[in-house]
This record gives structure tokens, C-alpha cells and sequence, in this order.
């Protein structure tokens, strides 16, 4: 986008999320900017780590990255990361989620977020997520996903 | 758009407030409703807003319910957040809440955020009060 005053300049092992998959109106996950991802061997800190780097647009009037941005990027740390790690390849839609708002990231810092799986059930995930900017933790979560009966597509055909 | 009555833009919006708008409010003397129409731009790949989305519109809207209540600024510390249902694109969407509680330092909020039908999230927040007359620092 045009918009962006500083380049994304990811570090090695990063590549640009295709969200869009070829749709042509964009949703919110490339409407709020750039998010990377990297994985790392099973096991790792690196299994899955999400990324951005803070732009103007994803702040607050303070110059500080919005908690709505957070908050945004740690859902997705649950459910992307959360689902990836537990080899879940569906949708899941959020249950419930807490956060802490522990410290500020500005514009120009990479933040990256990671899933720690604290268990697994047949209809639920539990996941904690940290946000950090280089080692300092900025934001902690904790979320709770449903694991939907099927291949997961069936909630799109709901009725809601 | 068809906004309902009583509701104003909030043209002073900036970043990521701006980008994800427009955001409308409507104030009763120390009560706040914040309102405001999804779009596909808010939605996720199910069509339904999605829950980033709802996280910092409610954010939103139980800061602005603690500096109606007792005219103090804030910054979020704690929220917890209940998904109860999802919301659809072009509904017009509330949030509102009361103060449960505060000091000098923090105060507790609980609101929601409903559309037309139902409830859509149930939210429980702790805010860091900044000091009364203390403009918000704003960094050029």
C-alpha cells in the first residue's frame, strides 16, 4: 500500500501471509497491513511465529501501536498459530480471550507474536500468546477457540 | 450510511482508528454508546466481522464509558472478552457499559456490544487512569 511511510523489511525466515487468496474485496486481516509468518522445526520457540512491523495506521493518537492492532494480531496467533501447531487445518472461531496490555511497541517496531498450546480437547483449543518486540513482552493472552464437528466450512453456511 | 439518531462521527480519529472507521458516539449526560457499521473490510474469511475487529471496538468504547462516568482519560490495562455470537457485515453494531469501579489509578468496566438481535460480546476491562487535565501525549 502507498500509505506505508517505512518498509516492512522483514528479517530472514519471513514471508507476507496471503490472506486474500485471490479474493477481490480485502478483509480485515490485509485491510490493517502487512502480516509474516514464519515456521520453525516442530518443537521450537519458532514453530510459528506472526509478524508486523508497527505503521502509522495501525497506532494510536499517543504514536502508540493501537491495543485494537494487538489485540487483532494476538487472535490470529491463537487460532492460526494455536490450530497449526495442534495440526488443526479449519477455522476456528474465538470463544474467549484475555489480555494484558503489559507494555507499548512504536512505529517502526517489529512485533512478533507466538502460540504456547496449553491443551487441546475435541470441541476446544486453549492457547496462550506473547506479543514481544525483540525480547521484551508487550502484550500476554490467553484465548479459547472451538474446533468446529466437520472440515470447519460448515459455519460459513450458517445462518447467523 | 444510515446512522441512528442521536449518534456523531468521531472526525478526530487518527491511525488506527481512522483506517478502521468511521466510529459514531452518542453521549446522555455521563453515559456513552459507541456504534458503527461493519463493512467487508472488517470482516474475516467467513464473512463475519471478525473478532479483532469487535476487540478494539469495545476497547474503545469501555475507555470512553470510564472518562464519560468520571472525566479521567485512560489506557487499557486488563480486558477479558466473550465471543457469544458472531456479528454480521452491514448490521449496525453498540457497544455500551457501566462502571463497576475505581480509585486513583485504575478503574473496572464491564459493557457488550450487541446488533439488532442479539448480543455479540460480553467484555470485562481494567484501564490505567492518566492524571486529570493530563493531555493524551500525542508523539509527532
Amino acid at each position: 500500500m502507498s500509505s506505508y511511510e517505512i518498509p516492512d523489511d522483514p528479517p530472514e525466515g519471513f514471508k507476507l501471509v496471503d490472506f486474500a487468496r485471490g479474493r477481490p474485496e480485502p478483509t480485515f486481516n490485509t485491510h490493517v497491513g502487512n502480516m509474516y509468518v514464519k515456521r520453525g522445526d516442530k518443537g521450537t520457540r519458532d514453530e510459528f511465529v506472526l509478524a508486523i512491523r508497527v505503521q502509522q495506521n495501525m497506532c494510536n493518537p499517543a504514536g502508540g501501536l493501537h491495543g485494537g492492532m494487538m489485540m487483532t494480531l494476538a487472535d490470529l496467533v491463537g487460532t492460526m498459530g494455536g490450530g497449526y501447531i495442534a495440526g488443526l487445518r479449519k477455522f476456528l472461531p474465538t470463544v474467549s480471550m484475555t489480555f494484558d496490555f503489559v507494555a507499548p511497541a512504536r512505529v517502526g517496531d517489529w512485533v512478533e507474536g507466538r502460540p504456547e498450546l496449553i491443551r487441546q480437547t475435541r470441541t476446544l483449543l486453549f492457547t496462550n500468546i506473547y506479543l514481544t518486540v525483540g525480547e521484551q513482552k508487550i502484550l500476554r493472552a490467553s484465548s479459547i477457540a472451538k474446533i468446529s464437528s466437520g472440515d470447519g466450512t460448515g459455519y460459513t453456511k450458517t445462518e447467523v | 450510511m444510515i446512522i441512528p439518531a442521536g449518534f456523531r462521527e468521531l472526525t478526530e480519529a487518527t491511525g488506527f482508528t481512522a483506517a478502521n472507521g468511521p466510529w459514531f458516539e452518542k453521549v446522555e449526560g455521563n453515559r456513552v454508546w459507541r456504534g458503527f457499521r461493519p463493512g467487508p473490510q472488517h470482516a474475516n474469511a467467513l464473512g463475519i466481522v471478525h473478532g479483532g475487529m469487535l476487540a478494539a471496538f469495545i476497547d474503545a468504547a469501555l475507555g470512553s464509558v470510564v472518562y464519560r462516568a468520571i472525566d479521567r482519560r485512560c489506557v487499557t490495562l486488563k480486558l477479558t472478552l466473550e465471543y457469544l455470537t458472531p456479528a454480521r457485515v452491514g448490521d449496525w453494531l453498540e457497544a455500551t457499559g457501566e462502571l463497576l469501579g475505581h480509585d486513583e489509578h485504575v478503574a473496572q468496566v464491564r459493557g457488550r456490544l450487541y446488533g439488532p438481535r442479539h448480543d455479540v460480546l460480553a467484555g470485562l476491562g481494567d484501564f490505567a487512569l492518566l492524571r486529570p487535565g493530563r493531555p493524551l501525549r500525542v508523539r509527532s
